[in-house]
C-alpha cells in the first residue's frame, strides 16, 4: 500500500471506537448501557445492554398471590403505574369473568388517562432536557405535580398506587373530585399551546429533531413497536380504539398520528408531536367521563373474597402511555399464578434503536433514544 | 440571499417567543408558582374532611402503626404482605384474660376476646412498599398508616429516618422474656 498516495487510500475509514454510554448516564433514562460503535462521530452500531434493573417480576409473581402481584406491576413502569394496574386487572377480570360496576370502569379510565398525561408530560419534559431545553422540563413537571396531587387525594400515594384491584378500585373518588379534576383540566389545557410555543415550534428544537431518527412504518411494524412511537410513523393503531377494553368504546376521541410536518414521516419530532396531541385527547376523554360518571354504588362490590381464577390462560393487551402492554397469565386453579408474562412496549421500542440510529451522530442517538420514551423499569421488569 | 435572511429572522423570532413566555412567568411569579422552602414549609396532606365521606378508608401512605392492645394476632396482615416485612409470633393464652405481666389485654376495644398473646410484632419499614394491602383485612382495624383519616389514633409520620438500618424495624409488641411468656401461657407454654 502506497502510504502517502491519496489516490490509493480511497474513502477514509477511521479506526472504529467503542464508546459506552451509561449505565449511569442522565440521558439513558434509567440504568441502560449503550455500547456505541463510532467512526469519528458517526455511529455505526448501537447495542443496548439491559438487565441492570431486573427484579424478577415474572418469576416472583409465581410465588405470590394474585392480589399481591398488583403492587409489583406498579413498579414495572413506575411512570405510569395506573396503566400497569389497569392492564393486569383487565386481564384478570376477563380470566375470572367478573363484570365490574360501571362507576369503577369510569374511575379507572379517568385515572388511566390522568396518568397518561402525567407520563407524557414526563416524557416530553425530559426529552426537552435531552436536546438541551431546560425550561419546558420545569413547566411540565409543575403540571405533572398537580396530577400527582390528585392521585394522592384519591388513594394516598403519589407514584406507586396499588389503586386498581381485581374487581374494583381501592378507594372511591373523594367528594369534590369532579371539581378538582375540572379545575386541573381548565388550568392544564391552555398550557399545551404554551409548551408548543416554548418547545415544539422552537426553531432550535425542530432543527435538532426533525428528519432525525426516521422510523418508517414498515420498520416500526416489523419490530413490533407500538403506542405513540408507532403512531408517530403514521400508523393509526391504538388498542383503546381497535380492541376496546373496559368502556373505551363509549368515548369519542381522535387518534393522533405523525404527519411529517417539519421533516420526514416518523422522525423524532413526529413522535414528540403525537404525545403532545395525545395529552389533549386524554383531556377530552376525562371531561367526557366526568360528565357521564354514574353516582353511588360500592366500588368494592365485585371484589372477590379470594382470587382463585379457573384453570386456563389469558392474554390481554391494553394501551399504556408507552404502547401495547400485554399480560399473559396462566392459572392452574390455585391462588398463585402458574406463569405470568408481561409484554412490555418499551422493550420493543428499545430494540428498534440500533436500526434507526445507525448513521447518525452520537448526540443524535441521545435524541433518538429520548424520543422513544423508554422506561427501564418496564424493560427489565 | 433570501434564505439567509429567513434563517436569521427565524432564529431571532424563536428566541423572542421563548423569552416572552419566560418573561411572562417572571412577572407572574407572585401567583404562587415558586419553590416551597421544604423543611420550613410543607405541602398540605390530604385530610379526611377534604377527602372522603367514608371514614374507614385508609387514604394515606405513611409509617405503619399497630395498636397492640387491639391486635388479636390473627396473622392476616402478615399473610397478605407481598414483601413479607411483617413478622408476628404468638402464643396461646387463656381467652379474654388480662395478663398485666406482659402487657396483654384480654379484650379489644371492639369487644373481641383475645386468645393469643403476641410476643413479636415487627414491621421492617425499609422493606415495606407502602402498598396498603395489610390495612384492609385486619378485623380489628388496629394496623393502619398514621395520619390522614387516622390522625385521631396516631399523628402523621412520613418523614422518619434513622442512622441505623436496624432502627427502621419497628417493634410494636411489648418486650417479654421467655420466663414471662412461659408463666403467661401456663407451665408447658406450647408455641402455636
Ligand atoms: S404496606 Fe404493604 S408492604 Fe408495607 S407492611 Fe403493609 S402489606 Fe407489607
Ligand atoms: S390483621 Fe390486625 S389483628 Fe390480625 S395480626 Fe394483623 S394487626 Fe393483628
Amino acid at each position: 500500500m502506497g502510504v502517502g498516495s491519496v489516490k490509493e487510500v480511497g474513502p477514509v475509514q477511521a479506526e472504529q471506537m467503542v464508546l459506552n454510554i451509561g449505565p449511569q448516564h442522565p440521558s439513558t433514562h434509567g440504568v441502560l448501557r449503550l455500547k456505541v460503535k463510532t467512526d469519528g462521530e458517526i455511529v455505526s452500531e448501537v447495542i443496548p445492554y439491559i438487565g441492570y434493573l431486573h427484579r424478577c417480576f415474572e418469576k416472583h409473581a409465581e410465588s405470590i398471590t394474585y392480589e399481591q402481584v398488583i403492587p409489583f406491576t406498579d413498579r414495572c413502569d413506575y411512570i405510569a403505574s395506573m396503566n400497569n394496574n389497569f392492564g393486569y386487572v383487565v386481564a384478570m377480570e376477563e380470566l375470572m369473568d367478573i363484570k365490574v360496576p360501571e362507576r369503577v370502569e369510569y374511575i379507572r379510565i379517568i385515572m388511566a388517562e390522568l396518568n397518561r398525561i402525567a407520563s407524557h408530560l414526563l416524557a416530553l419534559g425530559v426529552y426537552g432536557l435531552d436536546v438541551g431545553a431546560f425550561t419546558p422540563f420545569l413547566h411540565m413537571f409543575r403540571d405533572r405535580e398537580r396530577i400527582l396531587d390528585i392521585f394522592e387525594l384519591t388513594c394516598g400515594a403519589r407514584l406507586l398506587y396499588n389503586y386498581m384491584w381485581v374487581g374494583g378500585v381501592s378507594h372511591d373518588l373523594p367528594r369534590n373530585f369532579e371539581s378538582i379534576c375540572i379545575d386541573f383540566l381548565d388550568y392544564f389545557e391552555p398550557n399545551i399551546p404554551e409548551f408548543n410555543e416554548l418547545l415544539t415550534k422552537n426553531k432550535i428544537f425542530i432543527e435538532r429533531t426533525a428528519d432525525v431518527g426516521v422510523m418508517p412504518a414498515e420498520v416500526a411494524i416489523s419490530y413490533g413497536v407500538s403506542g405513540p412511537n408507532l403512531r408517530g410513523s403514521g400508523v393509526k393503531w391504538d388498542v383503546r380504539r381497535d380492541e376496546p377494553y373496559s368502556i373505551y368504546n363509549k368515548f369519542d376521541f381522535e387518534i393522533p398520528v405523525g404527519t411529517g410536518e417539519y421533516g420526514t414521516l416518523g422522525d423524532c419530532w413526529d413522535r414528540f408531536w403525537v404525545r403532545m396531541l395525545e395529552m389533549q385527547e386524554s383531556c377530552k376523554i376525562i371531561r367526557q367521563a366526568l360528565k357521564t360518571i354514574p353516582e353511588g354504588g360500592d366500588v368494592h362490590a365485585m371484589v372477590p373474597k379470594k382470587i382463585r381464577p379457573p384453570k386456563g390462560s389469558i392474554y390481554r393487551r391494553t394501551e399504556s402511555p408507552r404502547g401495547d402492554l400485554g399480560y399473559y397469565i396462566i392459572s392452574d386453579g390455585s391462588e398463585i399464578p402458574f406463569r405470568m408474562k408481561m409484554r412490555s412496549p418499551a422493550l420493543t421500542a428499545l430494540s428498534v434503536l440500533d436500526e434507526i440510529s445507525a448513521g447518525w451522530m452520537i448526540s443524535d442517538v441521545i435524541a433518538i433514544l429520548g424520543s422513544l420514551d423508554i422506561v427501564l423499569g418496564e424493560i427489565d421488569r | 440571499m433570501r434564505a439567509y435572511f429567513t434563517t436569521i429572522w427565524e432564529s431571532v423570532s424563536t428566541l423572542i417567543t421563548g423569552m416572552a413566555i419566560t418573561w411572562r412567568h417572571m412577572v407572574n411569579i407572585r401567583k404562587g408558582s415558586v419553590t416551597l422552602q421544604y423543611p420550613e414549609e410543607r405541602w398540605p396532606r390530604p385530610e379526611r374532611d377534604i377527602g372522603f365521606d367514608q371514614g374507614e378508608y385508609n387514604v394515606i401512605r405513611s409509617r405503619l402503626h399497630v395498636d397492640m392492645d387491639d391486635c388479636i394476632g390473627c396473622l392476616k396482615c402478615e399473610r397478605v404482605c407481598p414483601v413479607d416485612c411483617i413478622k408476628i409470633e404468638t402464643h396461646r393464652v387463656d381467652k379474654g384474660e388480662d395478663i398485666p405481666d406482659v402487657g396483654h389485654t384480654g379484650i379489644t376495644s371492639n369487644g373481641t376476646k383475645k386468645a393469643l398473646l403476641v410476643t413479636r410484632f415487627d414491621i421492617d419499614m425499609t422493606e415495606c412498599c407502602y402498598c396498603n394491602l395489610c390495612t384492609y383485612p385486619c378485623p380489628e382495624e388496629c394496623i393502619y398508616m398514621t395520619g390522614g383519616p387516622n390522625s385521631e389514633k396516631h399523628q402523621i409520620d412520613y418523614e422518619f429516618s434513622q442512622y441505623d438500618r436496624n432502627d427502621m424495624v419497628y417493634r410494636f409488641a411489648k418486650e417479654t422474656s421467655e420466663e414471662q411468656v412461659a408463666i403467661a401461657t401456663g407451665e408447658n407454654g406450647e408455641k402455636k
